[in-house]
This record gives C-alpha cells, structure tokens and sequence, in this order.
C-alpha cells in the first residue's frame, strides 16, 4: 500500500487557522489527511517550522528546497517520490494514487456521518 | 510573627495570584524569605513576563535558578516567556542551520517568533517545575510569583486543554503543533495538572486590595478557578490601612471607611475563604529588612505627632488632554502595568475629551476591565466598547467554522473546531479587533485602556507580526501603498502613548522598562501619568505623610529622568465611578 509524506510550508498549525487568514486549501487538506487515515493509509505530515530536521534530512526534499525554496511548498511525496508540488492534492488525487474507492466512500459517508 | 492563615502547614507548591500591583511580588518574596528563615529550603519562581523579583533582591536573576547569598537556604528564577521562546527556537533551528539554505531557515524562524511559541515555550518550563524531581527535589517549598490573573488563568486552563488534547489524540493537524517535539511528555502535562489540582501539594493565594474593583475581579478568578476544579484558595487583602491613621485626617478617613465598607460587601464567592489581612507599610517593599516586616503586624512607628503634607502643585491630567484635543484625532492608548489605573484614566481622559465636544471612541482590550463599570452613564460624542478576548474568540471562531469550515464533513469539521480552541487563537483573535479599532483613529480619537504589560507586549508583538506579514504579502503583489497598525503606533501625531504609572519605586522601574520596549519597537511614549498619588494632596495621617514624602523621590525620577511631559493625578477621597467625577478628575468641570 502506497505510503504518503506531506512537506508542509512553516505554519503555526497544519490546519492553518493560526495564520493572518485561514487558507481553505489547508482546512479542506487536514480533513482529507483524517480520511486517509481512517482508510489506514500511512501518511506522515512535516511541518517546515516544527520539523525541519525531516527536510534536511531526505534528499529529495532538500534538493527541492535549494531548487525552488520554501515558496514552493507543499511537496507531497508517494512511495518517496514527487507526486505533486506547490499545491495539496485533491481528495480525488489521493484516492487515486491510494486506490481507496470514492464511490464507496460517498455510500458511507451519506449514512449519518458517522455516527451510527 | 503574626499568625497568617496561607503560611499555617504551607505544601509544597504555593502560587500567588491577583491583578499587578496588588503585591504578588512582595508577598511570594516575604513568603519565601520568611520559610527560608525558618530553615527550609525554598525557591521562588517568577513567570510574569515582566519579572521583577531580581529587583527586589538587588540582584540579576534572570533563567536559572540562583542561589539568593542574602538569604541562607533560598534560591530564584526568573522564567522569562521570551527568553524560553528564544531557547526552544533555538533548539529547532540550530540543526538546520548551514544544511537547508538560508532563506528557510530564517523563514522557520519567523514563523517561530509568533505568541504561540512564545506560550507554549514558557509553559514548558512551567511545567516542568510542577514535576520534574531532578529540578525540584532539593526544595521543601516551591513559590510562584505568577503574571495578572488573566494571564494565570490561561497558563491554569492551558495544562488542562492540552492534557485533554493529547490524550484524545485528534491527529496531527494541531496547534500545538510547536508541542510535536514534546509529545513524548504527554504524561508530564497529566502529572502538572494533577499538581496543580491536589490542595495536599498546591496552595493558590489569591492577592487583592481593598478595593471593590480588584475584589470583583478576584472573585471573577475564583469563579474561573472553581470551574477548572481549584477549590481550596487563600485571600490575601493587602496594604490595609489601619484603623489608628484614620482618625489623623479626612483623606485617610475616607479611605478607611471605604476599605471597611468593601470588604463589608465582599463578594460571595471569596467568604468561604480563609482570609489574611496584611497592613499598609509606611515603606516601600525593596530590599530585605522592608519584605521582613511586611508579614509582621509590628513596624516602627512613623515619627512625628504634628504630622502634616501640603498637597504639591505637580502638573495635573488637563494640561495633557489640552494637548491631545489640539490634533483633533488619533489613537491615546494607556500603558502600564495592571492595577495602576489605566482603565479609571483612559475614562476620564475619553469623558473630558468628548465633553469638549470631540468624537470619541473608548475601548479596553483588557482581559480583566471594567470599563463599563467605571463609566455607568453615557453622554454625546462618546461610544464605549471593549475588545473582550472571549467575545472576540468565539466571533473569530464561529466566522472560521462558517466560512472555512462550510464544505468539511463531520469528521474535517471537529478537527478544525479542535484547532480553533487552541491557545494561539485568542491572540489571533484579539489583535484582529485591535486592528480594526486602530484604523478608526484617523477620523475620530480612540482612547484604549490596554492590558496588562505582559499582554499588552504580546498584543504589539502580534502586530509587529501582522506588519511583517502584510509586508510579505505586499511584495508579491506589488501594492505601493499601504499603512499597517505598527506602523500607525510608531507616528507621535496619530499615537500618542502614556505611560500609567504609580508614584512608588517598584511601579516606576516597570514603566521605565516599559518605556524601554516600546522604544526597542520604534515607540516614543509620551507622556508619563503617576496616578494615585498622595503627595499631590494634603495629609495629616503619619502613615500617609510618611508615604507623601517617600514619593518625591519617585516622582522626581519621572519628570527629570524618564518622561518628556508628565502629569500627577491625586489619590482621592471617592472612586470615581461616573461621568461628572471623571470630569472633575481631568478638570473638565472647571
């Protein structure tokens, strides 16, 4: 099963609502990382701020950072490699690439919300 | 000695709160000379931001603890929230350094400079007080000289909130998110609130005056304590003055009568508490022999039968508002440490200046105002509002989950709203309805009571952020003009500064310190108030005109040392509550 690391921008939180304004990508993205993780899908977030030893640390996304800089985050990475930059996947994206089905997820989702 | 309740079998923790300048300091600082002398092993730990314990002592403190040579068998510390925040940076960043390229790394460093870092920084160490035994087993007696109550507040709900937050264990996607690195510690924040909670280990003393204001306020703290589980406080009423000074004159009379009458009508909430009384000295509380006799009822008698003080003729508050109407506009905003009156001051300033027929706006971002009860009538041109941190949170909140949080699901909608109750947020909250209000000022005046100082420094520290920020956005979008709110408080013609102070020696060195911050940020103060003062009136009382006396030297500190204008604002025989006394008080009525 396909393993998914998430290289995030410096930001206070992951969700993003200690900055000046609430990016919606970032809100829309933690509730998809929490999906993913209902569907038991590894995926692991690093936060530059937080945890910039994980950067310096993998080749790949230093490289990226000396590249392209910090402006360039998010780097998403699959199986440790790019899968996309510069934006956070779609849920569509993540299903994709964790081959989780939407369809059956729709059906699930549309019971309570879960609590039943 | 006399017997004092909160000093009878005193556990280990013991924690003095209240608003500034009730004596917190002196008190945690007679408390630990006094077991100290007794043969315990004590240390004294101060979290104000704006820590003064080293000054009392005549000695540098600062982040470690420090044996006191004066005092066998005491040692101190001062936790310093920036300080902290600067060593937990330091360990995040270091490792990086020179590995990834320079612009992130300074990148990473700005994003660590925020509030949050600098809270959670500090409450680390907080923490780490309440249980480490490596740190602490040596002492038999651990004592917090904690920040103003609104402050201790949040560091008592923090350990709570984020004990509660770890455990559930809501993901990753957290505002605690500088708290990653110490998750592993999860079981250390459970052992602190526990501590702190367990009246065998932790005795919290609440300090207040006589005063009907500050005892509201201490039953607010009660109230809030009761709710988050602390229920066996102690009540401190200090500098009391005794009933032998108010047959000397009319002034102590009346401040007699009315210290009697508030504690006659104390609030419910206090009267199960067990209760000391400590009285007003004829001497300032620096250096050791003056903290010995603060906890004794016997001092030396003050000299001098015929006693008498003609009031000094000081500048008074209307030159100042004579000044501040002449620009017709502009933002006066009220800084000083909590319980200096700052919030009585920006009333009457706010009152005469709408009384002269000028718009006026008067707010407090205060965490603990009253400024609705010290203005209980209204009157034309003025608008009263307060940027209320609680209010302010859940209308930021409720607009995030609306907006933000519309297309999430059930699941996305909890973990937003679980990163919404974090601690960063009030802040974020709070500094936005700053903002706002300051833009207002270039139309009309806006007279702001601000908080207390370690607030009111995170509040600029904030804003200082936001301009660092709209900076940044700026730059990529190219946009040629614009003014942010630091900038605006750095312009004397649009801010204009005043420095609220009281006429004793510990009150003047926290404003002078203040002074030197604020110009660290760019900022000029200017004026200087000293509210409160004796000497400025006429006393018979000795106690009273021992103190008279003893405020010249302060008050000559200000006008020739620190303040480029300053007015003197007498202690007075009522507490002004209502727009005609305000009037009377800035000379208005006249």
């Amino acid at each position: 099963m396909a393993t998914i690391q998430v290289f995030d921008p410096a930001a206070c939180c992951s969700s993003g609502v200690c900055g000046a304004d609430v990016d919606q990508a970032l809100t829309a993205f933690s509730a998809d990382v929490d999906w993913l993780k209902q569907h038991d899908i590894a995926i692991e977030r690093f936060n530059l701020a937080q945890q910039p030893m994980a950067f310096a640390d993998n080749a790949t996304v230093k490289g990226f950072l000396e590249r392209s800089g910090a402006e360039a985050l998010p780097l998403i990475l699959v199986d440790g490699e790019v899968a996309l930059a510069g934006r956070y996947p779609q849920r569509s994206e993540l299903a994709r690439w964790t081959e989780i089905s939407l369809e059956k997820e729709v059906e699930e989702s549309s019971c309570c919300g879960g609590c039943c | 000695m006399a017997h004092r309740k909160f000093l009878d079998q005193p556990p280990h923790f013991l924690f003095f709160t209240g608003k500034g300048g009730v004596g917190k300091t002196s008190l945690a600082c007679a408390t630990a000379i006094t077991l100290a002398d007794t043969g315990r092993q004590v240390l004294l730990v101060s979290t104000d931001p704006a820590s003064n314990v080293g000054q009392v002592f005549g000695m540098t403190i600062g982040n470690q603890i420090t044996a006191i040579n004066a005092v066998p068998g005491l040692a101190a510390l001062e936790i310093d929230p920036q300080a902290a925040a600067q060593v937990y940076r330091d360990r995040i960043v270091n490792p990086v350094r020179g590995v990834l390229p320079d612009t992130v790394v300074k990148g990473i460093e700005e994003q660590l400079s925020g509030a949050c870092t600098t809270e959670i920084a500090a409450f680390d160490e907080f923490t780490a007080l309440l249980i480490d035994s490596a740190l602490t087993a040596d002492y038999d007696h651990i004592i917090f000289d904690t920040a103003p109550t609104g402050h201790t507040i949040r560091l008592l709900q923090l350990p709570g909130a984020w004990s509660d937050f770890l455990q559930e264990g809501k993901g990753d996607a957290s505002c605690l998110g500088p708290l990653a690195g110490l998750e592993k510690q999860r079981t250390q924040y459970k052992a602190a609130v526990n501590a702190l909670a367990d009246p065998q280990r932790t005795r919290l003393v609440l300090v207040a005056r006589a005063q009907e204001t500050t005892l509201r306020e201490v039953a607010r703290t009660q109230e809030e304590l009761t709710a988050i589980g602390l229920t066996n406080q102690f009540l401190v009423i200090n500098g009391l003055l005794p009933q032998s000074e108010a047959t000397q004159d009319d002034l102590a009379a009346a401040i007699f009568e009315r210290e009697q009458k508030t504690l006659a009508a104390i609030p419910e909430i206090l009267k199960p508490l067990p209760r000391d009384y400590i009285a007003l000295k004829p001497f300032n509380l620096v250096g050791l022999p003056a903290l010995r006799q603060l906890l004794m009822d016997e001092f030396p008698a003050v000299s001098g039968n015929n006693a008498l003080h003609q009031a000094m003729p000081f500048p008074g508050l209307s030159r100042l508002i004579d000044d501040i109407a002449k620009d017709g506009s502009g933002l006066i905003m009220l800084m000083g440490k909590g319980g200096v009156g700052k919030t009585t001051l920006a009333a009457a300033i706010a009152v005469n200046l709408a009384h002269r027929g000028l718009p006026v706006h008067l707010t407090t971002s205060d965490p603990a105002a009253h400024l609705n009860e010290t203005i209980s009538g209204t009157m034309d041109n003025l608008q009263v509002d307060r940027i209320d941190p609680h209010v302010e949170t859940e209308r930021y909140r409720q607009r995030i989950l609306k907006t933000k949080g519309a297309h999430l699901d059930a699941k996305g909608k909890a973990l937003l709203e679980e990163d919404l109750h974090s601690p960063c947020t009030e802040e974020i909250a709070v500094f936005q309805a700053f903002s706002r209000i300051i833009r207002e000022a270039g139309k009309t005046f806006v007279v702001m009571d601000t908080a207390p100082t370690g607030h009111t420094l995170l509040l600029l520290d904030a804003t200082g952020a936001y301009h660092r920020e709209i900076s940044k956005q700026m730059d990529h979008h190219s946009i040629a003009h614009y003014t942010t709110p630091m900038m605006q408080l750095q312009k004397p013609k649009q801010t204009k500064m005043l420095l609220v102070t009281l006429a004793e020696t510990t009150p003047v060195l926290e404003a002078a310190s203040l002074q030197a911050e604020l110009r660290r940020t760019g900022i000029e103060p200017w004026a200087w108030i000293i509210n409160n003062s004796i000497a400025a009136t006429t006393v018979q009382s000795p106690l009273l005109c021992q103190r008279a006396s003893n405020e010249l030297k302060d008050i000559e500190a200000v006008s020739a040392i620190h303040a480029q204008r300053y007015a003197v604002v007498p202690l007075l025989k009522e507490e002004l509550v209502g727009v005609q006394k305000l009037l009377e008080l800035s000379g208005g009525n006249q």
